[in-house]
């Protein structure tokens, strides 16, 4: 294996050199990409943008956070005093109603993005809209719930559970909220043309991001609301 | 543009002097030298090591610290050769291959049949050690053959021990409490159930078995056998807080006979000193003074009621060793100090197995009394052993209180207190 | 963007320190961008990942310094018994601050600054993926370090051991705010690492240059990717746990309040499934060193390139399966303890694969022993060591014969340092003349290496007897009680390590004194060539110290050890082998040179780096101390990332002065 790999012949560095140089240089040579306005979609090693494979890694990373936090919260699912454990608290039909409101945004998001390949900028900031004011309502409906179980005397620091029941979905808010910021700023940039770089790459960023949270919230749901403990 | 490997070392732009300078295992005689030199540390290091450390894990005192002994040869001596195998190639590979101005060698990246042989290997060796490995996991988790059942619970900074009511450890008919010191009969499994108070801390006596942490809110086992009676010295080795370097312990096994014997010494009435002793001075200042904390089994108040230590909330663990026996035991403050003088403790410590359960039941008399330190931990507890103790700082640690607080004892008080205390056994 | 517009006629050679210094001008609404090439603020608000990479490593060996006073200190303490010359308290501190610096503030950010220089340089790319976020990275580390350390003066460093157990990290045992400190600087270190990570691994993917498979890449540059990998999935876990314990500590959560119910090993968990891999992460760099400086002073490419490569990659797998063997005491109950036993031992496998490696890379090769060498030949011997004690422990009921003794901090001195740092020295000496364009001196180095070598094996070897014969570590104090009889007791053991410790600290000094000798003013060390060591790899095929453009144009890859290839010849028949040089070093730079790309385009330097990571410990200290801190931190976070999401690619030309007329073309930010 390793023989292929490597004991080819030493060749003509000349040679190479030269082969080299007649490349005709349809780009200006880049050292960085984030300031790549001007010059989209130049060479990258894998074919898939920066930012992109950058987001995806960023996302693998979210992963393992959420792992931790839904780990925790398993191990201490059951640690609650009597009457305020779960069975008490949950309304599951507002929560299920909440929760396709954010499945409903993915598909939003879906459009938005479709509109941003076609340059469809009306549609897209339509559909960005659309995704941000969805996400605003679930996010609505959790503070809400929230303060629903607050008042039934569920505080942050109540008991094991309380405490990584709200660490936990509180993390999930907070990323709502800064899908939904990401989303607003989306809007207003490609208002005011201030999107650097490729436009509909942006918007299927900010997809990629929404798309994520969304997962997350499906695996939340099942786990902390649908499997009895 | 082609140069001849040997004059392109000339040229002055591709070669650095750095490069060229000497080498520094200049020869074959430095080189054997040096191994020399490895040689002879390597057997100054098995020459050097301390004798009698009473924590040494090489000198296993038991069937389950033996078991461990055991597994150690394997792996120290297959790690041993290991290291001089690959030391030798190495060193061989310096002294061979070194810069004699040979031509460069063949760019060679490899040879795969070579490779997956020598990764083969080492994972041969860790089969060969992975086997005895588990056997060993689980003979040393066994506890259907427990023989005998010891409680120990960790606090900051010390160990309660104490003896539920059992058929085994000989029967124990009414519950035995003590602390820092286990006392256990030689060759009989103990199991040592452990929790903590507080944080976790690790229960460890090397010569008897590994360490195994005490975790609050949990219950962790572990077993302890000694061949023979004897004192076996151990610490706590889980870092602990403040004073964690002050957590130690001692198990003391000694013979059937005299195991029987510290069994009812424990559990023996409780003995008021004299009327108009010093003593007895020592009871009501210890009463006023200490008993908040400090249980003492059949003490009671001015109205006859038993004395029951009740620590208030504003001490973390709600316990303090309890002192009916403290001089049946020979150290104190978490086994970090002798009870007994120095003159007198090697009388019990380095007594042979024959004698030494019948010179610790003899227990610490007033001639053998550490009094130095007693006192010294007396006048100021927290200022000879670190504790979040200090009333100033109350506030900072949550208004808990770990340890023995300053309790601004009188010399008059303090010397009640000894003489009291003396007779506590 | 600045564009480098090259002149018909290139010099070979530039003088940084004499480039013509655009003045900025003020007329705009926002801030302008901090265009200089010259003085503090062309290192402040830069985004070259070689300028980054400097001062991500300069920042490292100051903390370097104070963790190893800090264990100077510790060491005088443990040098007789019954020490007296730090408290328990301050003891506690001193060790858990050692650890904590040492780990988090010196071995990682010198790992990065290894990176962030050399990633580029050896997959032949001009900067990183991100130049602002890189530039964000090292200003958080930064600030993240300082942070953590304010609190010597804050009421004390944290004190519960550089692993935190839960519960005795929580407030009652723990008064102070060390911990609070602690978790949040290492919750903003943190943030550096990951965004690095991400950074980094895109660099690598995406931005190699033509012709460099991943498997030509050069092997320093695989290690690191593979710690990158690591680190992304490794700090989001200590990220959970930092957070748990933020709640424990300052909100009143009771994650590990056992009165309430919680288990005290969620935390050990949680940390060890970072911990372990982070114990990589420490490693592999230096490993990726060595293997460039072994094959470079044996003449002989690294033997079995594919195997290294494969290795480090199974080691940074199978790391994540094996963290609960620093777990063994705890309670894990028989059957756990036996599968994470057998998959430590495992990991052995891949590790020792890599010594043999690094053997056989020498074996029948051309050996100059130069101090880079000696120092990749000392990290094999003395991780070897290290490696071999690690077996012991994976055994099971051994360790718990041996963790949480001084056998255990002998173990991981002789990875860690005999690992990683003797790796980084090695690094220093190679790359030196690369980076600074001299050359540090060989026979001080050599001082150096000895005395680093005989002071760490005098410091950590006895530990192995103090550990073995039952010394627990973490004491402040030890007793004469527990250390045994003869000459060679405890006693003794513990005073060589201290004498040990000294020689080591005499040893680091002569490296300081050495580039100090170096870089002084009126230093006789003369420019070092372009390529020193007869070197195999990419980064060498340019000048010393690089432009800022790296290369002048990029190169073409046909092979691993690209820039060898192009130096010699193979002019044997058949199996003989016979190498003549084509080219010197020089010449194959200077025919880059004379094809240079014509344009090349560099990132504008930008403040938002810097402020934004100015707002993290801002908003920390108000997690400690007041809330309205929170609110503020968050305004200039906020205040940052709009200021960066809305900077202009390009610095406009009113950043200049005099303001450039006419086209982008013009604005030369660099003088090449």
């Amino acid at each position: 294996m390793s023989d292929s790999l490597i004991s080819e012949t030493v060749k003509d560095a000349v040679q190479i050199a030269k082969d080299h140089n007649g490349d005709v240089h349809e780009h200006d040579v880049h050292a960085g990409d984030n300031h790549s306005d001007d010059h989209g979609g130049h060479h990258t090693s894998l074919g898939l943008s920066n930012t992109k494979l950058a987001m995806w890694l960023f996302l693998g990373s979210e992963c393992l956070l959420f792992g931790g936090l839904i780990s925790t919260y398993m191990l201490y699912r059951n640690r609650h005093s009597e009457n305020l454990g779960p069975d008490q608290l949950w309304d599951i039909p507002f929560t299920s109603a909440t929760s396709f409101v954010l499945l409903t945004s993915s598909l939003t998001m879906v459009l938005a993005v479709s509109a941003a390949n076609r340059k469809d900028l009306r549609n897209t900031k339509i559909y960005l809209g659309v995704t941000a004011l969805l996400g605003a309502l679930f996010l609505a409906g959790q503070i809400y719930e929230f303060t629903v179980f607050y008042r039934e005397g569920l505080g942050f620091t109540t008991s094991l559970f309380s405490s990584s029941f709200f660490t936990l979905t509180g993390f999930h808010g907070v990323h709502v909220s800064i899908g939904i910021i990401m989303l607003v700023a989306m809007i207003g940039m490609l208002s005011k043309e201030k999107v650097s770089g490729d436009e509909a790459e942006a918007v299927e960023m900010v997809g990629l991001y929404w798309h994520f949270v969304d997962i997350v919230w499906i695996i939340i749901f099942t786990l902390v609301y649908l499997i009895p403990a | 543009m082609t140069y001849d490997l040997n004059m392109s070392h000339q040229s002055p732009t591709t070669k650095m002097q750095a490069v060229e300078t000497t080498t520094t295992l200049r020869s074959v005689t430095s080189s054997r030298l040096v191994r020399t030199l490895v040689a002879c540390s390597l057997a100054a290091l098995v020459a050097g090591c301390a004798t009698d450390a009473p924590q040494d894990t090489w000198q296993p005192k038991g069937p389950n610290s033996q078991m461990i002994n055991d597994l150690d040869w394997v792996v120290f001596g297959i790690a041993g050769v290991v290291g001089v195998v690959v030391f030798s190639v190495l060193a061989f590979a310096i002294w061979k291959y070194r810069d004699r101005g040979q031509p460069i060698p063949e760019q060679t990246h490899g040879k795969p049949a070579l490779e997956i042989g020598l990764t083969i290997l080492p994972a041969l060796i860790l089969v060969g050690i992975a086997i005895p490995t588990v056997g060993t996991i689980m003979d040393l988790n066994e506890t259907a053959d427990t023989e005998c059942i010891v409680n120990v619970t960790g606090q900051q900074w010390w160990w309660e021990i104490d003896y539920p009511v059992q058929d085994g450890c000989g029967g124990i008919d009414e519950p035995i409490v003590t602390s820092g010191q286990m006392v256990i009969e030689a060759g009989t499994k103990v199991l040592v159930r452990g929790t903590s108070r507080d944080v976790i801390h690790s229960w460890w006596i090397p010569s008897l078995n590994g360490k195994r942490d005490m975790v609050p809110g949990r219950i962790h086992t572990v077993r302890l056998e000694a061949d023979e009676p004897g004192i076996f010295a151990g610490q706590c080795t889980e870092f602990c807080g403040l004073s964690h370097a002050n957590m130690r312990m001692e198990v003391i096994a000694m013979n059937t006979a005299d195991f029987a014997v510290w069994k009812s010494n424990q559990t023996q009435d409780y003995v008021a000193p004299a009327v108009g002793s010093l003593a007895a001075e020592g009871e009501s200042t210890f009463i006023s003074q200490c008993s908040r904390c400090h249980q003492v089994d059949g003490l009671t108040d001015s109205n006859d009621e038993l004395i029951i230590s009740r620590p208030d909330q504003n001490v973390w663990s709600g316990a303090a060793p309890n002192l009916s026996n403290l001089m049946t035991r020979n150290t104190f403050a978490g086994a970090s100090w002798d009870l007994l003088s120095k003159q007198c403790r090697p009388g019990v410590w380095d007594a042979d197995p024959s004698t030494i359960g019948a010179a610790y039941l003899d227990g610490v008399t007033e001639t053998c009394l550490n009094e130095v330190e007693l006192r010294e931990w007396l006048r100021n507890a927290p200022a000879k052993k670190p504790m979040y103790a200090d009333p100033e700082l109350l506030e900072e640690t949550d208004g808990l209180v770990r340890g023995m607080p300053y309790l601004a004892l009188s010399e008059d008080q303090i010397d009640q207190l000894v003489a009291y205390l003396l007779e506590r056994k | 963007m600045a564009i480098i517009e090259r002149p018909a006629e290139a010099p070979a050679t530039t003088n940084r320190g004499s480039a013509p210094t655009p003045k900025a001008s003020t007329n705009y609404g926002y801030l302008r961008r901090p265009v200089e090439t010259t003085g503090w603020r062309s290192w402040a608000f830069t985004v070259d990942h070689k300028k980054i990479g400097i001062m991500y490593g300069a920042v490292a060996m100051f903390f370097f310094i104070l963790g190893g006073l800090e264990a100077a200190l510790i060491r005088l303490q443990l040098a007789g018994p019954d020490g007296t010359i730090l408290s328990a308290d301050k003891y506690n501190q001193m060790f858990t601050m050692h650890a904590t610096t040492m780990v988090f503030l010196f071995v990682m950010p010198m790992a990065a600054a290894f990176a962030n220089y050399f990633i580029p340089l050896q997959i032949g790319a001009r900067d990183v993926a991100f130049p602002r976020l890189n530039a964000l990275s090292l200003w958080v580390f930064v600030f993240g370090g300082v942070f953590l350390n304010t609190s010597w003066f804050l009421g004390g460093g944290a004190d519960g051991g550089w692993f935190m157990y839960a519960p005795n990290s929580s407030v009652p045992f723990s008064p102070t705010n060390g911990v609070d400190f602690w978790g949040l600087g290492l919750q903003i270190t943190g943030i550096a690492s990951l965004v690095g990570a991400i950074n980094l691994i895109v660099t690598v993917l995406n931005m190699r240059a033509p012709g460099m498979s991943m498997m030509k890449m050069p092997i320093f540059t695989w290690m690191a990717f593979v710690v990158q990998m690591l680190l992304l999935f490794a700090i989001p876990v200590i990220t959970v746990a930092l957070f748990l314990l933020m709640f424990q500590r300052s909100f009143g959560a009771q994650f590990f309040s056992v009165e309430a119910g919680a288990d005290p090993l969620l935390w050990q968990h949680l940390f060890w499934i970072f911990g372990h891999p982070e114990v990589y992460i420490l490693v592999l760099p230096s490993f990726g060193i060595i293997s460039e400086v072994l094959p470079v002073f044996s003449k002989k490419p690294l033997f079995g390139y594919p195997f290294v490569v494969f290795s480090g990659a199974a080691i940074g797998f199978v790391g994540w399966g094996v963290w609960a063997h620093h777990m063994f005491a705890s309670g894990l109950g028989p059957v756990s303890v036996a599968v994470f036993s057998v998959a430590t031992m495992a990991i052995a496998v891949p590790t020792g694969v890599k010594i043999i490696n690094w053997t056989l890379t020498l074996w029948g090769g051309k050996l100059t022993f130069t101090t880079a060498m000696l120092f990749a030949v000392g990290l094999i011997v003395q991780f070897t060591i290290g490696g071999l004690s690690g077996v012991t422990h994976a055994v099971a009921p051994s360790d718990t014969q041996q963790t949480d003794t001084y056998y255990i901090v002998a173990h991981f001195h002789y990875v860690i340092f005999g690992g990683a740092v003797l790796g980084l020295f090695s690094g220093f000496y190679y790359w030196w003349p690369k980076v600074f364009g001299k050359l540090l001196s060989e026979p001080l180095g050599k001082w150096n290496f000895w005395l680093m070598i005989a002071g760490m094996n005098l410091t950590f070897g006895p530990m192995h007897i103090i550990g073995l014969q039952g010394q627990p570590r973490r004491m402040y104090r030890w007793t004469e009680f527990r250390a045994g009889e003869g000459f060679f007791n405890l006693g003794f053991w513990n005073l060589v390590a201290t004498i040990g410790t000294f020689i080591l600290g005499v040893g680091i000094l002569l490296f300081l004194i050495n580039v100090w000798i170096t870089h002084r003013p009126n230093s006789k060390t003369p420019p070092a060539p372009a390529d020193p060591w007869d070197a195999r790899s990419l980064e060498w095929i340019t000048s010393s110290p690089p432009k800022e453009y790296n290369f002048a144009r990029t190169p073409q890859v046909s092979q691993l050890d690209e820039f060898f290839h192009r130096k010699y010849e193979d002019v044997g028949e058949g199996d003989k082998h016979e190498y003549v040089q084509k080219m010197t070093g020089e010449e194959v730079i200077q025919f880059e040179e004379d094809n240079a790309d014509p344009n090349i385009h560099l990132p504008a330097p930008s403040y938002w780096p810097m402020v934004l990571a100015f707002a993290l410990p801002v908003m920390a200290y108000g997690v400690i101390y007041n809330t309205l801190l929170i609110v503020a931190g968050g305004a200039i976070a906020t205040m940052a990332m709009f200021g960066w999401a809305l900077e202009p690619a390009d610095a406009e030309s009113s950043d200049f002065d005099p303001p450039v007329e006419g086209d982008e073309t013009s604005k030369e930010l660099a003088n090449v």
